[in-house]
């Protein structure tokens, strides 16, 4: 599940690239290219407004963009070709969804690294609530140790009392 | 892990509180461009008196291009500099070119009447120049060296010291 978490973030923020990859080179029909231009002008940041995209924005300037993005795609370009030409002009700034490349990576990475590590850390957390000693296949995960499967620690964690590990000595005894 | 998770809490906020002291200290209005230091982008425009004008056909030393419309309240500010410059500058040397940013010729033609002097000013139809040179509004000044490089780039309305600046390390560089 570690090694797939990267992978799968992955897919979800190229899956749309590869949605929009393909059919522009061979000629599209108006309609076509006014769907795929509303979607590129959907990614990119008005210059004027800032907060809106070139979609949304009524600024004389978003609305140009918005007829260079029709003939560009027009004219044979594709999406990301398009959108290259305004990161040229604009930088990285322009995309309203950063590239997941460099340290824009972070922004895709650490909320999942985040989620894991909390994750995990709640999971000792509940183990040490209820109380579970039981070693087994769980008694790792991510790497790390439990210290619950360490008597000693599980004793400095607040686990069972000396006087609650003899009674369960004895109970396993008297069955055994 | 209790240990751990001791010096982990105080610790894990200290990332995030950089990163916020980081965002508000920067300043929002200055925009990244990223077009500075490239090659300038080619254009073909008409000037207001009908004539065609090309960047490949100016041969003066440095260009500056200078981005305004008449109901831009900073161009009026900045508005002595550039008529300053036209005096002062030989046009061999340096060109003062102004391209008029989602303006009508006459809006242009009142401007200059109203506030005395004239450099030449050519139409941008369909703001296709402000957006291949990246153009978030106006004013906007490049200054364009010999080897048709944008080597700065001011936003907001020009000082005649700064310009004078600007354009004189540029000649100082390709005059010698």
């Amino acid at each position: 599940m570690r090694r797939l978490a990267p992978l799968i973030i992955l897919y979800l923020m190229l899956a749309p690239e590869s949605a929009l990859a393909g059919p522009q080179e061979e000629g599209m029909s108006a309609a076509e290219v006014d769907q795929l231009s509303a979607e590129v002008a959907a990614q990119l940041r008005c210059p004027v407004c800032r907060n809106q995209s070139v979609l949304e924005s009524s600024s004389g300037l978003a609305r140009e963009m918005q007829s260079v993005i029709r003939e560009r795609l027009a004219g044979g370009e594709t999406p990301k070709e398009v959108r290259a030409y305004f990161v040229g002009r604009y930088g990285d700034w322009i995309l309203l969804k950063p590239e997941p490349k460099g340290i824009n990576l972070l922004v895709y990475l650490l909320p999942a690294a985040a989620l894991l590590f909390g994750g995990v850390l709640l999971y000792y957390r509940i183990r040490r609530w209820t109380g579970a000693t039981a070693p087994g296949p769980t008694a790792s995960l991510a790497g790390l140790e439990v210290p619950d499967a360490e008597p000693t620690s599980a004793d400095a964690a607040g686990g069972l009392s000396e006087e609650e590990e003899e009674w369960i000595r004895q109970q396993i005894g008297s069955h055994g | 892990m209790k240990r751990f998770g001791r010096w982990l809490i105080p610790i894990l906020p200290i990332p995030a509180l950089a990163l916020l002291a980081f965002g508000l200290t920067r300043n929002v209005q200055v925009l990244p461009s990223a077009i500075v230091g490239e090659a300038a982008p080619e254009f073909h425009l008409e000037t207001m008196t009908g004539d065609s004008l090309t960047l490949a056909g100016l041969d003066a030393q440095v260009v500056v291009l200078n981005f305004w419309a008449s109901w831009c309240i900073p161009c009026r500010q900045e508005h002595p500099a550039l008529v300053r410059a036209t005096e002062v500058y030989d046009d061999s040397d340096v060109r003062i070119l102004g391209v008029l940013y989602q303006d009508t010729p006459a809006g242009a033609e009142r401007f200059m009447q109203r506030f005395g002097g004239e450099w030449e000013t050519v139409l941008d139809p369909g703001t296709r120049t402000a957006i291949d040179f990246g153009v978030y509004g106006v004013p906007e000044t490049f200054f364009i060296d010999a080897d048709r490089r944008i080597a700065y780039k001011h936003i907001g309305p020009l000082s005649w010291e700064i310009l004078q600046t600007k354009v004189d390390s540029l000649l100082a560089v390709g005059g010698a």
